[in-house]
Order: structure tokens, then C-alpha cells, then sequence
């Protein structure tokens, strides 16, 4: 610590305050809380903007270091170089565990001081006020760790030039999604803190009504929102950086993205049924708790290094904190429920299964079984190792397997559930109402088997994202008439923006895994071959330096235009190949090609590998469509019903629906 | 009625019916057209653990392992008549037994296919038993009782915020003077 450098030490400093402040606020705010006394609350503020202030400096003390080339910096060393480019020099910040935890500090002291800042008026309301303690406590959590198995700020050992100084890896600086997918993953992540914070809360004061749901539905949809897109940008990433032609491999790290999304898409669902019939109390509180909880345990599982992952991180001493932070969650966490457990009894009844709640149901216990399917996959090797001492893998083709049949089934009640109305349905009611959405799915079923798609799987994926789809637009029609343009607005409506996101992103997966087409080639310069419709002509294959790599590149012309140029780099300080793919994208389908290894620049010999990928498009505009339905939906919808009023949306004139 | 909605009674169904299931089985039925080697390859290799990295496949991981099965799977494609399975028992038995990527299923490894079913049939006789449990306490129809209270209730959670303010501004000045 003597040798400690300015960056050092004031990094340490601003994570030592941070984590007072949090500490500080977070027990003053239960004093005041406990003694009533409003001065006291009115100390809390400093205290959380002192730990955002902490926070800030934090990151930007470490965004100097890397700017500056500290070396003196143990974690500059690790993944900083003199010749890493500007954009991702700064975002070496989160290429590594350390830093990725105060990219999450940050992110979490921004949630809790927005908290704090827009509920400065109503801290005196318990809820508000234990849900700030909470924010706090996590906070004051994530300093600790920032400031101990995580210490980002460590001086290096010594200024060893041979070890250090080679960067970020060579992945993590190939491509401009990685300024923008860990931040937009970690808001969502970070994001669901907010609406567990008020769930502890409500559970602490015993108002476990529906007041604390309608705090924190925005909130909930916030981070909802950007865990989508975060997790379709990784996508993105996947299939333009890694050249395997994939946007998602059921990767460690991915399932854990993945868990918190099927437990939160779970919540924004069955919530609309606590509020509108007040039941589900427990469910709603289990599955903010298993969202929450799931972030954690994943961040567990992925940076500790108990699972093998392509993102993981090198072994860490942050493991038994994770998991021990994980334990105390989910025990403290049961043991409110239990402790609440008579107020949490709801006399409300679910009438009818052939219901919008009895649909919301059914697709929160396949979302919660899908959660449970991969988190018991991604698990399943740690389990046989600890029993038999003997190491298994569980990939994809497990998960394939599994998720299909739930997916299916998820993309069927997407259809069925928006024309059911609250409390009971009729068959005649449903005859009428779903006859349109269930020709559309007839209708994208004949359009596809017309352009050729086989098998049985994905035909049934096209039926029923056409179905569902249709149910979407049903929906969105009949509001827009009542209602014009506010007819997108509200929960309801821009939740079917949202589900046409999820069909359009179905699609694409359904279609891109069903029936790419792909081929590899040894071609010399000049020569054309031709594979399912399209001719690649290699019009030059050349060698390329760069001040971090050498590599090839060949020019690949598809259909005798334009070039495209796939390349192969070996990042000189990493001795690593990174194969960039090259992709011509269109709305039907992206050519997607890869240059493989044994091109011969001297002698003119290129060996590439086409990948023909349907509707991989459709994949990033659903991504976008989920984020601005997410927009829509947050809006408030035209008027809040009063609870004693008919449940059912007034019947539409059936003759105008039929005549759309 | 009109035309419209008589046709969706059960004409329009019926015939919905008919129509998606001959789509259906033309569709899944025809054949997709010869496989070129490399998807060959690729279907085989997506069956394949990586046997280093754990957890990929050796079709997405990008090691030079991976890559030399890979091109052993390629060599036995075009070079013999194999097939797809008796590929994967030769590179199975090559590159070491741990190469399947499924779990096994028998033995202590079928509990990960054993307990999503298991958990899929308590989630329905879950679901099952609350239905019934509801509907033998069904008690939908507000009375005038009812909705006084939901009014009650409704103007007191508007004043809520500003109630409690209030009421702790007042608790604080009791306890100061």
C-alpha cells in the first residue's frame, strides 16, 4: 500500500467512502424509519449521493488509469496496452472481472440514487424507505466487493512488461457492440433490484397489497426492457464477431442472462393478474426474489469459475461471497414470506382456466419450468462432479431439446391468451375471437411450406407465430379504432408490440436453425463457384497488418457485385486467431462467409465457408420492436379501471372484426 | 347474424383444420434435398462436446481440438460411407468417451431429464388442485358493500402519500415538544 500510486489510492479512497455511505445511509434510514423522526431521513440524501459520487470517481479513476496507461495499476497491466484503440481501451473497463464489478456498482448506484432523488418527498413511507435500506445494503454489498475479492485498484506486483501490456482479449476488441451489450445487460441486470428492494419492502411493513406493484411496474419493465435488447445485442455480437454463424450457444453465461429474463417476463405477466384480481401474492414475491437471486447466482456461476464458459473470467476468490450473498437472499427472502405468510392469503379466486389469468398462469409455470430446465443444464455438471468426482457436459443439444417443446408451447398461449378475456371464457366467444389470429397462423403456414420450409418443428413454429401474431394485431386494431393512436399505449397494447418483437425473433431462430444451407471451398483467385442460387467469386486473397495484428483477408464477390471481405487476424500479443466473418444482409436471408484457415495469400488460394442463414434480419428488428413496445408499454394506458367495473373490454362489433 | 360470423360457427373451422393439416403434412413430409458435406459435418459436430472447453460444442468452439475433430469428422464423411451415428461412435471412441454432449439416460445422469418431467407434473397437479380450490370458494358478484369499500379504499390510497407525510410531520412534533 506504501507504493500505491495517485490512481490507486484515489480509487480505494472513493470505494472506502462508497461503501460508508451505503453502510451509513442504509442504517441511518432504518433508525429513522424505526424512531419516526423525518431530520433524520433528510440525512439519508447526502449519504447516497455520497456513494454515487463514490461510484462515479471510482470508474473514472479507472477509466484514467487505462486512458493513462497506469501500469502501476495490477488491473491496467492485466488488460491494458499501449496499443489497444481509444474505444476499446475504454472498454477494457468491463473486459475483465474487476472492473466488470464497478461497471455494476456503478450502474447500481445510479438505480439507488435515482430511487432516493425521485421518492426524496415519501421517505418517511416505510415502503419507500425499506426499499431504499435495501438499495443501499446491495450496494454497500457490491463496494465491499469492489474493495475486496475484487479489488480492481490493486498496485501490480511488479512492472513486469513481459506479462503485461497485450490488452484486452482480442474478441473484446473486434467490434463495436462491446461498447454497448455488457452496459445495456448490465442495466437490465442491475435494473431488477429496484422492484426486489420494494418486494422486501412491502414484505417488512406487512403492505403486501398491490400498492408496492404499481411503485414499481415501470421499473420492472425498465429492466425488463434492457435485458432483452441486452441479451439480442450478445446475439449480435455472437454472429458478428465469433464466425461460427450462431447467435446463441447456450453458453454458461448466456443461461444466465437468460434465467433472470424468464423469471422477469414471468413477473410483468402474473402481475397484471395481482393487480387486477389481487391473487398471486406469493407467486409474484417468489419470482421477483428468483429474479433477483438469479442474477446473482449466475454472476456466481460465471465469473467464480466453477462453470467452464468462452466469457468467463479467470478464477477469482469472489465465489463464496457471491454464493453466500445468494444464500442470505433467498433465506431472508423465504423467511419474510413465511413470516408474512397470513397477510399474503388472497380471497380472490381464479374462476375459470379458459381465463386471461388462467392463461397468464399457465405461461408463468412454463416460464418458471423453462427457468428450471436451464438453470438444472447449466448446474447438472457441478452436481455429477460433486458426486462422482467425474466431469460431464450438458450443451446444446440438451437445451435444444428441452426448449423446443416449451417454446412452442409459449408461442400457442402467445396466440390464445391476448383474445381471452379476465375471469371466463366461452367457447363461442373464443370461436369468434381467434378465428381471424388462427387463419393468419393458416396463412403463414401455407406461405412457408410454398417457399419451401420442411419439417415439422418449424412449420409448427410458423403456424403459431402467425396465430400469435395475428392475436397481436387483432388487439392492436380493435384499441387503435377505439382509442386512435393511444390505442399503442398502455400496458396491454404495447405488449403486443412486445409479443410481435418475441414472433418476429421466433421466427428467425426457427427459420435460421431449421434451414441454413452451408458449404466450404478451396478457390484460387479469380474463380467463381455457385451454391444454392448465388456465385462467389474470390477477386483477391492479401495479407494485412495492423499495429495489433497480421492476418488475410479475401475479397469475396456474391452474385459478380458487390466484394465482400471476410478475414482471418492473429493478434500478435495474444498468438490467437480471430476469424471475422463478413455478412451480406438482406430481409430473406443473410450470406454470411468465413474465411478458413489454410488461404494462401502467395499463392492466390482462398478457403472459404458460405453460410445461406433465412431471416437472421428479423432477429435484430424483433429486438427493436420488443424495445419500443417496452417504450409503449410504460405509458400509461387511457384510464385505470376501477375494480368493481366489468371486467371484460367491451365486445367489439363483430361484423367490423370481420370485415379487417 | 352476418355471413362473416356464421362461417366462423364451424364451417370456417373445420376447414381451418383441414387446410393446416395438409399443410403440415406436406410440408414435414417432403424430403429437404441432399445434404452437402459440410452440413454433414456441421450436424455432427453439433452432437459433439468440445472435449477441452466443456460446454460447447465442438461445431461453435474454436480451438485447434475442436478443429481437428472437425476435420476428422470431414475426412469420414467424404471419404467413407458411414453414417451420421456411426461417425459420432468413431470420434466418440477417439477423442474420448466425453465428447456426447447429452447427458446419458440412465443412471444418476437421467435426473436431468427425470426432474423437468417430474417438475412439469407437480406444476399440473399444482394447477389442478388451486382450480379446484377456487372454484369451490367462487364469490364474484360485487355487492353495494363492496363497492363502498373499493371507494373507500380508492380515496384513501390517493390521500395514502400525503396521509403518512403528514401524519409523521405530526408524530415528529409531538415527540419534540
Amino acid at each position: 500500500m506504501l507504493a500505491e500510486g495517485l490512481n490507486g489510492l484515489l480509487g480505494h479512497t472513493a470505494l472506502i467512502v462508497g461503501f460508508a455511505a451505503s453502510l451509513f445511509g442504509a442504517l441511518a434510514l432504518i433508525a429513522a424509519i424505526r424512531l419516526g423522526n423525518p431530520r433524520l431521513i433528510r440525512t439519508v440524501l447526502p449519504y447516497g449521493w455520497l456513494a454515487l459520487g463514490g461510484a462515479v470517481l471510482a470508474v473514472v479513476v479507472m477509466e484514467r488509469g487505462l486512458i493513462n496507461r497506469d501500469w502501476e495499476l495490477a488491473y491496467v497491466q492485466k488488460v491494458g496496452s499501449y496499443d489497444t484503440p481509444a474505444l476499446f481501451n475504454f472498454t477494457a473497463l468491463w473486459s475483465a472481472l474487476e472492473g466488470s464489478i464497478l461497471l455494476w456498482l456503478l450502474l447500481l448506484a445510479i438505480y439507488t440514487a435515482v430511487i432516493m432523488r425521485r421518492y426524496r418527498e415519501r421517505l418517511t413511507d416505510p415502503l419507500v424507505g425499506w426499499a431504499l435500506v435495501v438499495m443501499f445494503i446491495v450496494t454497500a454489498f457490491f463496494f465491499f466487493l469492489a474493495l475486496g475479492p475484487t479489488d480492481a485498484f490493486k498496485p501490480a506486483t511488479a512492472p513486469n512488461f513481459a506479462m503485461c501490456c497485450k490488452g484486452p482479449n482480442p474478441l473484446l476488441q473486434n467490434h463495436v457492440l462491446v461498447l454497448f451489450h455488457p452496459p445495456i445487460l448490465y442495466l437490465g441486470y442491475v435494473g431488477f433490484t429496484v422492484p426486489f428492494a420494494f418486494a422486501i419492502a412491502a414484505l417488512v411493513t406487512g403492505r403486501v397489497g398491490e400498492g408496492w406493484l404499481v411503485e414499481t411496474r415501470r421499473w420492472a419493465l425498465f429492466a425488463w426492457g434492457f435485458l432483452t435488447v441486452g441479451i439480442v445485442l450478445g446475439g449480435w455480437w455472437s454472429y458478428e464477431v465469433l464466425g461460427w454463424g450462431g447467435v446463441w450457444g447456450w453458453d454458461p453465461v448466456e443461461n444466465a442472462s437468460f434465467l433472470p429474463w424468464l423469471t422477469g417476463t414471468a413477473y410483468i405477466h402474473s402481475v397484471m393478474v395481482q393487480e387486477r384480481r389481487g391473487i398471486l401474492r406469493v407467486w409474484n414475491l417468489s419470482l421477483l426474489v428468483a429474479t433477483f437471486s438469479l442474477t446473482i447466482l449466475g454472476t456466481f456461476l460465471t465469473r467464480s469459475g466453477v462453470v467452464n464458459s468462452v466469457h468467463a473470467f479467470s478464477d477469482s476468490t469472489i465465489g463464496p461471497f457471491l454464493l453466500g450473498a445468494f444464500g442470505v437472499v433467498v433465506l431472508v427472502s423465504l423467511g419474510l414470506i413465511a413470516w408474512r405468510g397470513d397477510r399474503l392469503r388472497s380471497p380472490g379466486a381464479i374462476d375459470s382456466p379458459l381465463s386471461r389469468e388462467g392463461a397468464f398462469l399457465a405461461n408463468n409455470v412454463l416460464l418458471a419450468l423453462f427457468a428450471f430446465v436451464i438453470l438444472l443444464g447449466t448446474v447438472f455438471p457441478l452436481i455429477v462432479e460433486a458426486k462422482d468426482n467425474r466431469k460431464i457436459a450438458v450443451g446444446s443439444p440438451f437445451f435444444d431439446t428441452m426448449s423446443q417443446p416449451i417454446g412452442l408451447v409459449l408461442l400457442f398461449l402467445m396466440a390464445i391468451a391476448p383474445a381471452l378475456p379476465w375471469r371466463k371464457a366461452s367457447g363461442e366467444l373464443l370461436r369468434d375471437r381467434l378465428f381471424w389470429p388462427a387463419w393468419c397462423g393458416a396463412g403463414t403456414l401455407a406461405v412457408a411450406v410454398f417457399l419451401g420450409a420442411t419439417d415439422f418443428a418449424p412449420l409448427l413454429a410458423f403456424g403459431f407465430a402467425g396465430f400469435a401474431g395475428g392475436a397481436a394485431i387483432r388487439q392492436l386494431v380493435l384499441a387503435t379504432r377505439r382509442q386512435g393512436y393511444r390505442g399503442f399505449l398502455g400496458r396491454t397494447n404495447g405488449g403486443m408490440v412486445v409479443h410481435l418483437g418475441v414472433i418476429m425473433i421466433a421466427v428467425a431462430l426457427a427459420a435460421s436453425n431449421s434451414y441454413t444451407r452451408t458449404a466450404e471451398f478451396t478457390l484460387n483467385k479469380g474463380e467463381t463457384v455457385s451454391f444454392a442460387g448465388h456465385t462467389f467469386t474470390v477477386e483477391n486473397v492479401y495479407d494485412f497488418t495492423t499495429s495489433r495484428s497480421v492476418g488475410i483477408k479475401a475479397d469475396i464477390a456474391i452474385d459478380g457485385g458487390q466484394a465482400y471481405s471476410p478475414a482471418i487476424s492473429k493478434y500478435t500479443a495474444f498468438g490467437m486467431d480471430v476469424a471475422t466473418p463478413s455478412v451480406k444482409s438482406s430481409f430473406t436471408k443473410d450470406i454470411y462467409l468465413t474465411l478458413e484457415a489454410g488461404s494462401k495469400p502467395s499463392t492466390g488460394l482462398a478457403k472459404i465457408k458460405v453460410f445461406i442463414k433465412p431471416m437472421v434480419v428479423w432477429m435484430w428488428v424483433g429486438g427493436m420492436l420488443c424495445a419500443f413496445g417496452t417504450v409503449l408499454a410504460a405509458f400509461p394506458g387511457r384510464f385505470r379501471r376501477r375494480p368493481t367495473d366489468a371486467v371484460s373490454a367491451p365486445v367489439p362489433l363483430e361484423e367490423e372484426v370481420a370485415g379487417v | 347474424m352476418s355471413r362473416a360470423s356464421s362461417l366462423k360457427r364451424w364451417p370456417g373451422w373445420v376447414l381451418l383444420l383441414f387446410v393446416v393439416a395438409g399443410f403440415l403434412a406436406f410440408g414435414s413430409t417432403r424430403d429437404a434435398g441432399a445434404r452437402t458435406p459440410e452440413e454433414r459435418v456441421e450436424e455432427i459436430s453439433k452432437q459433439l462436446a468440445c472435449p477441452i472447453c466443456g460446454g460447447e460444442t465442438v461445431y461453435e468452439s474454436r480451438n485447434s481440438t475442436s478443429a481437428s475433430i472437425r476435420l476428422e469428422i470431414k475426412s469420414q464423411v467424404s471419404t467413407t460411407d458411414a453414417s451420421d451415428d456411426e461417425i459420432i461412435a468413431y470420434i466418440v471412441q477417439q477423442f474420448g468417451a466425453k465428447t456426447q454432449l447429452l447427458p446419458k439416460s440412465s443412471g444418476f445422469e437421467s435426473l436431468v431429464w427425470v426432474l423437468p418431467a417430474v417438475a412439469l407434473v407437480c406444476a399440473g397437479v399444482g394447477l389442478f388442485f388451486s382450480f379446484r380450490r377456487w372454484r369451490t370458494n367462487v364469490d364474484t358478484v360485487p355487492d353495494d358493500d363492496d363497492r363502498a369499500r373499493v371507494d373507500a379504499a380508492l380515496a384513501a390510497d390517493a390521500a395514502d402519500a400525503a396521509a403518512a407525510l403528514a401524519a409523521d410531520a405530526a408524530a415528529a412534533v409531538g415527540d419534540e415538544s
